[in-house]
């Protein structure tokens, strides 16, 4: 006989690609995890829905603001000016830095078989 | 506390907080002559307070990683340990010579304190963090070699684990590398690669595996998960700090005039540096949301979780901003590796070893916890110091930025003097910071004679 699935398997999974698509894989993980929000669209685990809705919600805010702000910084700002990449290059490193600490707890939480809302930028319902 | 021998971890803990404090003072002492470029002169030049302040740095996380060893393994062994004598008596050399020899930075001009300790026979100082005249460099051998025979034959007598057993390759590992302090060539090359099997070799590699089994015995004495999840994660832990951190040495190996291809090297292996400290957090959190118990030390608990983030961000985020070779050209040097420097120290060893004085001094003191508002006042002490660090930080990776421009990347470099003074406004900023971890480290001095009735599991 077959063991039970692991309740936590797709939430880790939502986690872990959340997190290789700001470390190692932009882009290519975010669809992947597209990929498992649409394979998952009719769960019924909470801890699958919640995950996957957060982490999908959450780097699609991570996109804008890593991609569009630093862009806004890049355009309003001179860039022969020292002070715009001091404030590009802090702000870049905070966010990001930021966003994937989120993206820690959160798998920590989705290991741990416990649903987790994003500070500030995540979903309250899914 | 199981084992009466585990107390002598008491002095050592209060030798390296009264050195922390020492050390945060010439830290602020430095910070006011960036700005103040006479201040305290000629009494305390600022190469002195440099020294200092490093120094005790390095002396004090040694006193914390000792006291630690001296708790940790005979708990871990399950046997007292096998000398509390001994282990005693290496403290007071240790700290006698430790003490003599910040006098000596103090008191003596760096060139006569050289003559007279003999550093015509071995020429080990004047180098960068391994300034300590030759006699004291010789005693921290001894005190290590007593230190390993004893917890060694603790640890051969007893019980082996996977934390007692990894503290103790961390700890031979740091006496082991700390030999190539005494070989100094004269070749400026091979002098700079071989520093770096100390410096680099001690904070990338043997001290992470000792941070490693610190945190991992706090994790299970304060959440009750179990030993083997705990011990998996160690393992994995200390594979990747290791795999990493070995090669990672490359990183420093740019421009001292080695072979080209440490370009990539350092670049590919110090890019995956993160990987230990990443996992760290995510085990710590894990931990604690997995835990089987709610310990009343809600304080060991904070620092433990605030380890993990904060050696994450200091070692890792900001460790990572300028390793890749083609970065570090512009970046080498600047207050970009300072910032680094100031966040990976407090977030990897600072921290940890708060973590286990928090955990273990309550015990040594009779009861399980501290009462709630001294732990009150020790939360205070890590959100004040944590949130200055992060500042400091913060600070010191602006005024980076805009020397690496001033100074590399403009098309009239400014020489270095002059691009200082243009950014000598995050310097104040960064004093200000200063202060206000000094506040916190007073408030967590004060925490300890803070009485009350020790607070309970709820």
């Amino acid at each position: 006989m077959d063991p039970l699935p692991d309740p936590r398997t797709q939430a880790v999974q939502a986690e872990a690609l959340y997190l290789l698509n700001l470390l190692i894989a932009p882009g290519l993980a975010f669809l992947l995890l597209l990929g498992l929000a649409y394979q998952q669209r009719a769960s019924t685990n909470p801890l699958t829905r919640c995950h996957v809705r957060q982490t999908v919600w959450v780097s699609l805010q991570a996109g804008l603001l890593l991609a569009v702000v630093p862009a806004i910084i890049a355009l309003v700002g001179d860039l022969d000016a020292p002070a715009t990449w001091t404030i590009l290059v802090l702000y870049f490193v905070c966010c990001h830095a930021a966003l994937v600490l989120l993206g820690v707890l959160g798998l920590s939480r989705a290991i741990a078989g416990q649903t987790f809302v994003y500070p500030l930028l995540g979903s309250r319902k899914w | 506390m199981k084992y009466e021998s585990q107390a002598v971890a008491k002095p050592y803990f209060i030798a390296a907080i009264g050195l922390f404090l020492g050390q945060i003072l010439f830290g602020l002492i430095m910070g006011l002559q960036y700005v103040v470029g006479d201040f305290l002169f000629p009494a305390i030049p600022f190469n002195v307070a440099r020294m200092v302040h490093t120094n005790l740095l390095i002396v004090w996380l040694l006193f914390g990683f000792m006291g630690a060893a001296y708790y940790l393994i005979p708990e871990e062994s399950e046997r007292d340990l096998f000398s509390p004598k001994l282990a005693l008596a290496m403290f007071w050399i240790f700290l006698v010579a430790g003490a003599a020899t910040i006098l000596g930075y103090l008191f003596v001009p760096y060139a006569t304190l050289a003559e007279m300790t003999g550093n015509d026979l071995l020429a080990t100082m004047g180098r960068e963090f391994l300034e300590q005249p030759l006699p004291t460099k010789v005693g921290i051998v001894i005190v290590a070699l007593a230190m390993l025979f004893n917890l060694s034959m603790t640890v051969l007598k007893g019980r082996k684990t996977a934390i007692n057993l990894v503290m103790l390759v961390g700890l031979w590992g740091l006496a082991i590398f700390f030999l190539f302090s005494f070989y100094n060539p004269g070749n400026l090359v091979k002098d700079k690669f071989y520093w770096w099997w100390v410096v680099h070799l001690w904070v990338e590699g043997v001290w992470e595996l000792i941070m490693g089994a610190m945190l991992a015995f706090v994790l299970i004495k304060v959440t009750g998960v179990d030993r083997e999840v705990i011990e998996k994660w160690l393992y994995v832990i200390i594979a990747m700090a290791l795999i990493t951190g070995l090669i990672g040495t490359g990183h420093h190996y740019y421009w001292i005039g080695t072979p080209e291809y440490w370009q990539w090297w350092g670049s590919v292996f110090s890019a995956l540096e993160p990987i230990p400290f990443f996992m760290m957090t995510v085990f710590a959190f894990n931990m604690v949301n997995r835990r089987k118990r709610e310990h009343p030390n809600k304080a060991a608990v904070l620092w433990a979780l605030g380890t993990g983030v904060m050696a994450f961000l200091g070692a890792g985020v900001w460790g990572f901003l300028h390793t890749l070779a083609p970065v570090n050209y512009y970046t080498h040097g600047t207050q970009i590796t300072a910032a680094h420097g100031h966040m990976a120290f407090y977030g990897a060893y600072v921290m940890v070893v708060i973590t286990m004085i928090s955990y273990t001094m309550p015990l040594m003191r009779g009861r399980e916890a501290n009462s709630p508002v001294a732990q009150v006042v020790e939360m205070w002490s890590f959100w004040l110091m944590t949130i200055a660090m992060v500042f400091i930080t913060l600070f010191l990776t602006a005024a980076g930025i805009l020397q690496v421009w001033l100074q590399r990347v403009s098309t009239e470099p400014m020489p270095f003097m002059a691009a200082q003074d243009q950014v000598a406004l995050f310097y104040w900023m960064r004093e200000v910071a200063g202060l206000i971890f000094l506040v916190g480290l007073l408030l967590y001095i004060v925490s300890f004679f803070i009485k009350g009735k020790a607070a309970t599991a709820t």
